[in-house]
């Protein structure tokens, strides 16, 4: 690697970017650690939020849980500039941050899974058919930083600018390119990594149990009509044979049980 | 290393197929040990609300799925490459805890054709003695339906499956599978309710003329009590069947239906976390002595003698065991010789979508099992003259669960993101179907397991490496029926059709396919070509017996559950007339 992932080349671009976004999480009173401190364990914090999306109000749902685990402020930048496209804020929900999305991709790599729980990691590492699945020796916390950073890297090569500083439609066709191969990394392969570990952590940060963190408020659920918990359908799977299900508008989450 | 009291049955893995064989014995009180690697699933989150309705964690990130990063397998598609290790394994997924992959399968229930135990005779005289390529060493395995059936029956009692009897004594009965092989009785219960999906596939076969059934199925549609006094609950449809642990208790599963029984019994014992590392074989003796154990909660290793020696494990480690015990002779693909990891075989999926705007098919309304079925282009239910490749596959309208992560259908040209994404999410999760092919896969000289010379396990020993693909014969039956299947897509009045989904070449860790992988330990007529006996018994160990899919000398296009579940009943009996009497059976 060129630098260290966990840190942002010096003087690169999107560092004032940066510095305002942090100013904006502060101004907006959001105070990134107090309320994880107040809030005890992560899994109550996340409950608190559950119970804020139960709140009878005519306002969106939107994610109150601040303080990375995973990513430093530069990666933190990117992933939100990258969700924030991904899922732009439009009539279905509102944008990938305030859904939760980057809240549960951190909290993820973070977690077991980004330590590479359960994968088998012995060496050696060779190269082979892709049949076999990714030979990386990097936990997925570790290849989704590297990522991050080659992204970067690219992004400047090809707009002069970090990734988090291009517009959305250049970011968008940015990312275009990278799912479909065109973007070029030093090391990597950019496209297998947005490809097979981005935008898995994407659609699962969308579809999840809000208990994780994203699809605040359910609403990726509501969009689709997916009802989440009900324990019985015995009766609905008659009833409901070819029509709507009424209950897929007022869907229940793991924490709604809880 | 500890020796501990001998045993008089030691059975290696617990799941479907130990819990069967330990009802048999302990039935007659007949002494039995079985050793498993996981733990007791039965009143952890897993198996309650609402932590059971977790996508992202049972799922998802597999959490009822053999542990990776201490057991995994090596991959080559041919045998001139080097493998590698499938680090994180998505297209089959073994079961780890009391139960095994019985705790998180589907439920769906099949008896094989009547002729699928004498296959290679059976091609033979329909096509003449040139029909089966030199390269697929297909092979009866010395055993017949009709041997057979009475343990089916008591199977599907025991698990009290749901379903349509096609075939009664040879009397086709309306609304069954006429390709059934012959039963001796209907079904325990009434089949599951039909959904949208196999209203509107069913429609379209009718059309068609070909013969729509319904699933027959191990998701109870009613309350049931079994012959055992074992209670299943009513089906709730929830959608969180495969990969899950059923919280209504309505799945036919080991840890519901056989192990509480089994464990009141007084003469069975099962050890959890207990990993078995080999087995100790006397060659002079031709026996299998003892078992060589790991308990994984105190770090001791010890020996587990036994009278009697069941390997009941997955089909991957049934194999590595005898493997790595240096038990029978491996198979070498170019001297074609040896039968340890021969006939190693995978199934056959593709698949297509279906977009309707004005139907709604509700998919989370669903069981594991609720699919309208055509058994019409499977196996050799079609003449094969001059198609150029045997074997086939069923054809099917499956729903089986709505769980939003994985399982969202959107129109073929639909972007990865962004407001048209959501758009396309929006308008088809409820309004959209898919038909799938489930298909045999013949056994190829060049597809076989044996052990990899580079990489190990968590204990030590070297992973189980896979030579397998798809080659000619399947590839070109997966096209065959596919452009089957896409005739019928095309019926069922969809406002688009997407496009087919064929079967994926080279074979794909990545992709989840089905966990229907089979041969290895197979069983035949004789030493030259199997590991076992038609009575499962080891050839080169009278008192070492294997059971399972790896005994299954091919794959057929049906679920495996269903023979090896009676052939599992029927080893039970088998062991009863050996223990009196040890000996070849």
């Amino acid at each position: 690697m060129t630098h260290p992932v966990d840190f942002p080349p010096p003087d690169s671009a999107g560092s004032a970017r940066r510095v305002f976004l942090k100013q904006l999480a502060a101004a907006s009173g959001s105070l990134p650690l107090g309320k994880a401190l107040a809030g005890g364990t992560a899994t109550a914090l996340l409950l608190q939020s559950a119970e804020a999306g139960a709140a009878p109000s005519g306002k969106p749902v939107i994610n109150t849980v601040y303080g990375y685990e995973s990513f430093g402020p530069d990666e933190a930048a990117f992933v939100e500039a990258m969700l924030n496209i991904m899922c732009p804020a439009d009539h279905f929900t509102p944008n990938g941050v305030d859904c939760g999305l980057a809240i549960y991709i951190d909290r993820q790599l973070a977690g077991s899974f980004g330590q590479g729980a359960r994968r088998y990691a012995a060496g050696p590492f060779l190269q082979g058919a892709a049949q076999c699945g990714p030979q990386l020796p990097l936990t997925p916390e570790q290849y989704f930083k590297a990522g991050i950073a080659e992204a970067d890297r690219a992004a400047q090569r090809l707009y002069g600018q970090l990734f988090d500083a291009l517009t959305p439609q250049q970011g968008d066709a940015f990312l275009q390119q990278l799912a479909a191969g065109q973007v070029a990394g030093e090391q990597l392969d950019l496209a297998e990594w947005f490809n097979a570990l981005v935008y898995p952590l994407f659609a699962e940060a969308c579809f999840a149990d809000p208990l994780y963190g994203g699809n605040v408020g359910m609403v990726f659920w509501k969009m689709i009509g997916y009802p989440g918990l009900p324990a019985t359908h015995a009766l609905d799977v008659v009833q409901y044979l070819g029509k709507p299900y009424p209950g897929a508008a007022h869907p229940k989450s793991i924490a709604d049980f809880s | 290393m500890k020796t501990r009291a001998s045993k008089t049955v030691v059975i290696v893995g617990g799941g479907l197929t130990a819990g069967l064989i330990a009802r048999q014995l302990t039935a007659k009180g007949v002494d039995v040990l079985v050793l498993e690697r996981g733990g007791d699933h039965s009143k952890g989150p897993e198996s309650s609300l609402p932590n059971q309705r977790d996508e992202l964690r049972w799922s998802v990130r597999q959490g009822l799925i053999q542990d990776w990063s201490r057991e995994t397998y090596t991959l080559r598609h041919q045998q001139n490459q080097t493998a590698l290790p499938v680090r994180w394994m998505e297209s089959f997924l073994p079961g780890q805890g009391l139960g095994g992959a019985g705790n998180h399968w589907n439920g769906h229930l099949w008896r094989w054709a009547e002729y699928d135990p004498q296959l290679r005779s059976h091609y033979q005289q329909r096509y003449g003695k040139q029909a089966i390529p030199a390269d697929m060493p297909l092979q009866d395995w010395g055993v017949t339906y009709a041997q057979l059936e009475p343990y089916h029956d008591l199977f599907e009692k025991l698990f009290g499956v749901s379903g349509q009897a096609g075939n009664i004594g040879g009397k086709k009965l309306p609304g069954g599978n006429p390709f059934e092989a012959p039963r001796s009785g209907a079904y325990p219960q009434a089949p599951l309710h039909v959904l949208e999906s196999g209203q509107v596939f069913k429609q379209a076969c009718d059309h068609l003329g070909y013969h729509p059934f319904p699933q027959a199925a191990a998701n109870s549609s009613g309350a049931y009590t079994n012959p055992d006094g074992q209670q299943l609950g009513q089906c709730q449809y929830c959608g969180h069947c495969e990969r899950f642990i059923c919280e209504a208790n309505a799945k036919g599963s080991p840890q519901v239906l056989l192990y509480p029984m089994l464990r009141a019994r007084k003469s069975f014992e099962v050890r959890l976390n207990t990993q078995v590392l080999g087995l100790r074989y006397d060659a002079a003796g031709k026996r299998a002595t003892a078992v060589h154990c790991l308990d994984l909660m105190t770090g001791e290793e010890y020996e587990q003698p036994a009278e009697v020696i069941v390997l009941a494990a997955f089909t991957m480690s049934n194999t590595q065991l005898l493997l790595h015990s240096k038990i029978g002779k491996p198979y070498d693909p170019v001297s074609n010789t040896g039968v340890v990891g021969k006939n190693f075989c995978y199934q056959v999926n593709a698949g297509v979508d279906l977009f309707f705007k004005d139907k709604w098919f509700n998919p989370f309304l669903a069981s594991g099992s609720t699919q309208i079925v055509i058994d019409d282009f499977n196996n050799d239910n079609f003449d094969h003259t001059g198609l150029g490749f045997l074997g086939g596959a069923t054809i099917q309208a499956y729903q089986f669960s709505g769980r939003p992560i994985k399982g969202r259908r959107v129109p073929d040209g639909t972007p990865r993101w962004g407001t048209a994404w959501k758009q396309a999410n929006a308008d088809w999760y409820a309004h959209s179907m898919s038909l799938g092919i489930e298909g045999s896969c013949y056994p190829h000289r060049g597809n076989y397991l044996s052990l990899d010379p580079t990489y190990r396990d968590a204990y030590g020993r070297p992973l189980i490496r896979m030579t397998f693909d798809f080659r000619a014969n399947e590839q070109k039956m997966a096209a065959f029926v596919s452009g089957k299947m896409m005739e019928i897509a095309r019926h069922c009045g969809a406002d688009k059709v997407g496009s087919l989904q064929a079967l994926v070449t080279p074979f794909d860790s990545r992709l989840y396919q089905t966990t229907h992988i089979v041969g290895g330990t197979i069983m035949g007529e004789t030493p030259h070509d199997s590991v076992v006996s038609p009575h499962l018994q080891h050839w080169d160990a009278h008192n070492l017996f294997v059971v399972g899919a790896s005994v299954y000398p091919h794959n057929s296009g049906y679920n495996p559950t269903g023979p090896l579940a009676a052939l599992a009943l029927r080893l039970g009996d088998d062991l009863l007339r050996y223990l009196q009497r040890p000996g070849r059976l």
